[in-house]
């Protein structure tokens, strides 16, 4: 790849956020990282009411454990993977489904740039949509007086979710690029094969992405290399790949 | 030459696109022409470089087009199929795509309108690409590989889902660019379309090059197929009568009052008739056409089964 | 004469159903997804744990006699449940493109053009999904049951459990309906099939999750109502007789997927037409 990268990337990434933020399924992202507020509600209403039941060990968890249960239960689990899965894969893959992949490809840029770009206007949306869900959940969940000594705790969480979703992110553009079929390969990789590696012994967890998220500094630092181990080759593997559209 | 193709060859799998092309292609307008699966569309492809060759290669402006993105500067494709970030507007997206091209927002928002307004869509170009007709969505797409000005265009069936008075328009506006000195490659199993634009054409047929250059040239080289010349006269048997009387004159027969002919040598049968025209022994003759000598004629002679 | 009039004129002609067209849909649906080997694949391997189940019948009817895998009301139970994961999948990889490719290709007008009803197209649509599920749910639950006979020699289990076949037929009938009907509705909101998975996916995945955790949360079950996929269990437990301690009342959770049924319908009826109105 010789031709200049960051300049045309930045104009995909512009072409790309403009389609992102007003397409219907953007708004389904939103949902998807509203229902931890409306829950983190409903929670610390029940606290407050005293009808809350969630117990560990026996012991009724208060709001603060409920904070990290959805942490890295909901967000970790869930939330970061399917968006990762879902949009990740959908980057290139829509674009050849759509047969819009011409356009791009026939204008005067990288292929690899049209990837780069296209992956970190994915990386701004999902960011900028569930920091803030997170941040919100713990306004809402974690009592007002602990918030000064737990906020480092928070600006940590908020890294990990954002390195979640650039490593998933990455992983399946990678695949959505490779593939032509990506989403259900995910689908199964995050909820069928995550869970099942990360609970058996040996070092099938290494295999996992979760695993490296959950994994101190040593995991971060293997997922920031995951992520752009991942968009390098898509940006290798999309400028020699061949897309022939369905007629 | 603008595009040079040598021993170009295409596989889908088990399936030929292109086999053993090797061609080139000229400045001005070429019109590609073959029926559907004849390897014209996969040509372009490999032209506009979104699809490699299997075998051979091919350059365009004198470099190889695969993998070579600074080349698309120079090139404006307009695809077959329909397709379109449908939520934008024809403005929108023509823009967005001028930008592509390195082009500041207010340089892309002028060469958008100018291209818009080339194509008769200036004034619904702030209504959404999912509300054009076909006719529209046809020309925002030619709007779109127009945009950057660039010097040679490529078309995949450019006239596709166009009104009449549409057609018309737009093959005077791609006559129009290759005199402001652009080249235009055109694909169409049109052919009276195809004649009004250009008498280069490139001939495909079960991805091979069947034939190229001149329509007229290459009817001339059709010696197995005698010439058919239709003759309006005043007494067409009188005038067949002469007519038989010479060896260029394979077969006649009668059409109403039109004499219809077949000649292995037309230029001897044509410098005939003028004399027995001229000498007036066979009454007055009204009209001469030959409905062979054009690209119809060409296209089933070449391409029949 | 030569200029016709160009004024509205109505149909006068007949109008009959030609044959079945709905089936015509389905079988077309049906060779299409046939024809792929990974689907084939995937169809073969949601057999896998049939499979085991099999071989614990047969352990536990010859080898442990009764002690060990001894088989009731439950186990049917639990391998359908269990095979909830090879229904998602498939409804997914066969279901999220059934009506959304045809959006896709503008083919929705070409068949509403013809002489079948929406309603013949949207049966089609669901028979096809309907088939495949049902040859992973119900076809192997009712032979686990007959191996269950072959292998002790006698129908005495049968006799013993004569709710077993209803139970499976129902149970089996109600999560490929909701799986189905979810479905193709989702495909029909969408020329994108991808979206139309993701939706499905939410929806299954995201809104158990969210569902399950409210649940814990707030100490009220009945936010298992949110997860039509919980519902369902909750709706099978009483089925086989499972005796669930769930606070949501069957009525309750009846009437809840009875919405979802309901909503599908809805959206069914207004998405799938001809015409499709941009502003």
């Amino acid at each position: 790849m010789t031709a200049p990268l960051f300049g045309p990337a930045r104009r995909v990434f512009e072409l790309t956020l403009g389609e992102m933020l007003w397409a219907r399924r953007t708004a389904f992202m939103a949902l998807a990282a509203g229902a931890p507020i409306l829950i983190a509600i409903l929670a610390r209403l029940s606290v407050v009411n005293g009808t809350a039941v969630l117990t560990v060990n026996g012991s009724r968890i208060g709001t603060q454990a409920m904070f990290e249960t959805a942490v890295s239960v909901l967000y970790l689990r869930f939330i970061v993977p399917a968006l990762g899965v879902f949009y990740g894969t959908s980057l290139i893959a829509d674009e050849v489904e759509d047969k819009t992949i011409t356009y791009l490809f026939t204008r005067p840029i990288a292929r690899g740039a049209i990837v780069l770009g296209k992956y970190l206007a994915y990386l701004l949306c999902v960011v900028a949509v569930v920091l803030p869900s997170l941040a919100l959940v713990f306004l809402i969940m974690v009592p007002f007086q602990n918030m000064g000594p737990l906020f480092g705790t928070l600006l940590g969480d908020l890294g990990i979710l954002a390195l979640g979703l650039a490593a998933y992110g990455a992983v399946f553009l990678c695949a959505g690029v490779s593939f032509k079929r990506p989403l259900v390969g995910g689908l199964v990789f995050v909820f069928g094969w995550e869970p099942l590696a990360l609970v058996l012994p040996g070092y099938l967890r290494y295999l996992t992405i979760a695993h490296y998220l959950q994994a101190g500094a040593t995991g971060v630092a293997s997922a920031i290399a995951i992520a752009a181990a991942a968009v390098v080759l898509s940006m290798r593997t999309i400028e020699s790949r061949e897309y022939v559209l369905e007629q | 030459m603008i595009i040079a193709a040598e021993h170009l060859s295409k596989w889908y799998g088990h399936v030929s696109g292109l086999n053993d092309v090797t061609v080139s292609v000229p400045e001005g307008i070429t019109g590609l022409l073959g029926p559907n699966g004849a390897g014209k569309s996969t040509f372009m492809k490999i032209v506009t470089g979104q699809l490699r060759p299997s075998t051979g290669s091919v350059r365009v402006f004198g470099e190889p087009i695969w993998g070579n993105p600074s080349q698309y500067r120079r090139l404006g494709f307009c695809p077959e199929q329909d397709a379109f970030y449908e939520h934008m507007t024809g403005m929108q997206w023509v823009e967005a795509l001028a930008m592509l091209h390195g082009m500041s927002h207010d340089a892309a928002e002028t060469a958008a309108r100018h291209a818009l307004d080339a194509v008769d869509l200036l004034d619904v170009g702030d209504r959404k690409i999912g509300a054009y007709s076909k006719g529209m969505r046809q020309r925002v797409k030619l709007a779109q590989a127009i945009v950057h000005e660039p010097q040679l265009l490529i078309l995949d069936e450019p006239l596709s889902g166009m009104d009449p008075i549409m057609r018309r328009r737009t093959i005077g506006l791609i006559k129009d660019w290759a005199r402001a000195g652009r080249s235009v490659v055109v694909s169409s199993h049109v052919l009276h379309e195809i004649e009004a634009m250009t008498a280069n054409i490139l001939l495909m047929h079960n991805g091979r090059v069947v034939a190229e250059g001149n329509v007229h040239q290459i009817r001339g080289l059709i010696d197995a197929h005698p010439h058919r010349v239709s003759i309006r006269a005043e007494q067409p048997r009188a005038l067949a009568q002469r007519l038989l009387a010479g060896d260029d004159v394979s077969s006649v027969r009668f059409d109403g009052d039109a004499v219809i002919v077949e000649t292995p040598r037309p230029d001897s049968f044509y410098a005939r008739l003028t004399g027995i025209a001229a000498s007036g022994e066979a009454g007055a003759v009204d009209e001469v056409t030959s409905p062979d000598d054009n690209l119809q004629a060409v296209f089933s002679y070449l391409v029949k089964p | 004469m030569p200029v016709h009039d160009q004024g509205y004129r109505h149909y006068t002609g007949e109008r009959t159903l030609h044959g079945r067209g709905w089936w015509v849909i389905a079988r077309a649906g049906l060779a299409d997804r046939l024809h792929e080997r990974r689907f084939l694949g995937l169809l073969l391997f949601a057999w896998s744990l049939f499979v085991v189940r099999a071989v614990q019948l047969y352990i536990g009817q010859t080898l442990a006699r009764g002690i060990l895998f001894a088989p009731s009301e439950q186990t049917f139970q639990l391998f359908l449940e269990q095979q909830r994961l090879f229904v998602f999948f498939i409804t997914i990889y066969a279901g999220a493109g059934l009506i959304a490719s045809d959006r896709q290709s503008h083919a929705l007008q070409i068949y509403l053009s013809k002489p079948i009803t929406r309603n013949d197209y949207i049966a089609g649509k669901l028979l096809t999904l309907a088939i495949f599920l049902v040859a992973v749910t119900w076809v192997p639950a009712m032979l686990l049951l007959v191996l269950q006979v072959l292998f002790s020699g006698s129908l005495e289990f049968v006799a013993d459990h004569p709710r077993l076949v209803p139970a499976i037929t129902l149970a089996s009938a109600l999560q490929v309906a909701l799986a189905v009907v979810t479905m193709v509705a989702l495909s029909s909101l969408s020329a994108s099939r991808r979206f139309a998975a993701m939706l499905y996916a939410a929806i299954a995945i995201f809104a158990a999750a969210v569902a399950r955790v409210l649940q814990a949360s707030t100490g009220h079950a009945e936010w298992v109502l949110l997860s039509p996929e919980n519902t369902l269990l909750a709706v099978n437990d009483a089925i086989f007789g499972a005796g669930s301690d769930a606070a949501v009342p069957l009525p309750v959770a009846i009437g809840a997927l009875a919405a979802v049924f309901a909503a599908c319908i809805v959206i069914l009826e207004r998405r799938v037409r001809a015409v499709d109105v941009v502003a």
